[in-house]
């Protein structure tokens, strides 16, 4: 089983690109043009966002149960 | 209260491809409404500004000197052990853009044409109507809007979320993208009539550094790496700066991106939405080039769209998904095929492969002959005594 795990951003690091978005397989990241957001419901855990964004503004917390 | 507006053709996202289907679309007399969520379009910049001199014409772009930064002519390559493989051109065969300016001029051109142009209007969703796509709903400086319109161009970028709120499958694995980091800087030392170019698997996995002059000691210098590397493109090219003694306290602006190099969209036209550039994945899988890739396909795109408003016939719109794949997705492929092989090269047979080749005929590379550049390799003692560099070469060809 995947463990469940939640994205978190640092907004200091975070451009806004949107490559977090367009990697992820699940629409489960959007970025507007002031705003990243996070949909917890539609995530499926692969950490694919974590890897692709160039300056490493992503990371996750593992979810509980 | 939402405002509701009507169009033919909705065009979302004015970077490159979108400005060009729209003006397109609007030279033909149909409406046209083409939306972007930046306030200034074009700004920021994800780019490093390269392209290939051909597409003024091709794509009747005017050659305006307040988008072109530098005209250039050539590139030299470096390999990992510094062996330098320079291809220089008598004629100018590239330029630097300044995509701030460049982008907004193509809105512009698009405006002029006869669209509409709205920036700072983000889509946030389609709008269906007995389960068809009817328009998109979107915000226009926070005021919610409902734009209708029988066409929907989905040019939204690497994000393609209009394309998958479609139901477009526009999924690609994360092997088949980039992550590039880039700073426009001031920097000396490099010959500011060619691009340049570093590879190795220790300087960029996957990938390579850049330099793009703008000015004589300004350039855009940046990283592409496989976005499902551990590390991150900020951190690779960090360390090839401090690597190579290069000052990095001159930074004039920051560009981060991701690039998709692979998994082409197969359906590029759902019913009445249609998918072009970067959303579509429609860029070059060698170099990550995707600006021409945006104008080819947004050229082909609108040709299509056109015929379909004239012929009240959306099944038409299927017909670019036909001619981009006999043209571009199939030449695409073989360059991702190549990519694939070319991934496999250690950093000897790089050093290899460019210290030959900087001994032969850079005519012969500079015309973008491949397959004699190959040959050329597949003669020399240093490629011939390894089985391996023989089998990835053939895979080349
Ligand atoms: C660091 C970097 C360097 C690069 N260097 C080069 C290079 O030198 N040469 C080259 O040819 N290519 C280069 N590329 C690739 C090139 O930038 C893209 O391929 C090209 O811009 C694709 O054009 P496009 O129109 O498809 O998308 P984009 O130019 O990305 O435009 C998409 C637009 O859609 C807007 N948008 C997104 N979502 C929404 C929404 N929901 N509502 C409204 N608007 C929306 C965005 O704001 C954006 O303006 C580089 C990319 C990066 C990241
Ligand atoms: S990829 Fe990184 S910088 Fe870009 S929007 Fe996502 S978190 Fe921000
Ligand atoms: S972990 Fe996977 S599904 Fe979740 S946000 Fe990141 S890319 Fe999307």
């Amino acid at each position: 089983m995947v463990e469940k795990i939640k994205i978190i951003v640092n907004e200091d690091k975070c451009y806004l690109c949107g490559g977090c978005a367009g990697v992820c397989p699940s629409l489960a990241i959007k970025v507007s043009s002031s705003k990243w957001e996070f949909f917890q419901d539609k995530c499926i855990s692969c950490k694919i966002c974590i890897n692709a964004c160039p300056v490493g503004a992503l990371d996750f917390e593992p979810l509980e149960g | 209260m939402t405002e509701i507006m009507k169009y033919d053709v909705v065009v979302v996202g004015a970077g490159i491809a979108g400005p060009i289907v729209a003006r397109n679309v609007a030279r033909e007399g149909y409406s046209v409404l083409l939306v972007d969520k930046k306030p200034a379009i074009g700004a920021p910049k994800q780019c490093a500004e390269g392209i290939n001199i051909s597409i003024f014409e091709r794509y009747d772009i005017p050659y305006d000197k307040r988008f072109i930064n530098r005209e250039i002519y050539g590139a030299r390559i470096y390999s990992p052990s510094g062996y330098e493989l320079e291809i220089k051109y008598k004629k100018v065969s590239g330029v630097i853009l300044e995509r701030k300016v460049f982008d907004k001029m193509l809105a512009f051109y698009a405006a002029r044409s006869g669209a509409d142009v709205l920036s700072r209007t983000e889509v946030e969703d389609v709008i269906r109507e007995n389960g068809k796509i009817v328009g998109v709903k979107a915000k226009h400086e926070g005021e919610p809007v409902e734009i209708y319109g029988d066409i929907i161009v989905a040019a939204d970028g690497v994000e393609s979320t209009i394309a998958r709120k479609a139901g477009i499958n526009t999924y690609a694995p994360p092997h088949e993208f980039d992550s590039a980091y880039e700073y426009e800087m001031l920097i000396d030392g490099f010959d500011p009539d060619l691009i340049h170019l570093w590879f190795g698997n220790d300087v960029a996995p996957r990938g390579y550094v850049w330099v793009f002059p703008k000015d004589e000691d300004r350039a855009n210098v940046g990283i592409g790496i496989n976005s499902d590397n551990p590390k991150t493109a900020k951190y690779y090219l960090d360390k090839w700066l401090k690597e190579n003694n290069i000052p990095s306290k001159k930074l004039l602006e920051i560009n981060v991106g991701v690039v998709p190099v692979g998994g082409f969209l197969k359906e590029l036209a759902k019913e009445n939405v249609v998918v072009v550039g970067d959303a579509a994945r429609q860029v070059n899988p060698m170099h990550g080039g995707g600006m021409a890739e945006a104008m080819k396909a947004g050229t082909i795109a609108s040709k299509w769209i056109v015929k379909a408003l004239e012929e009240e016939n959306l099944e038409l719109l299927k017909n670019y998904t036909t001619e981009w794949w006999e043209k571009d997705g199939k030449r695409l492929e073989r360059v991702l095929k190549i990519r694939k092989a070319v991934e496999k090269l250690n950093d000897e047979d790089l050093d290899v492969f460019i210290e030959v080749l900087s001994g032969t005929d850079a005519e012969k590379i500079a015309e973008g002959n491949y397959t004699e550049v190959i040959k050329v390799l597949l003669k020399h003692p240093k490629v011939l005594m390894s089985a391996r560099r023989i089998s990835l070469l053939k895979e080349l060809l």
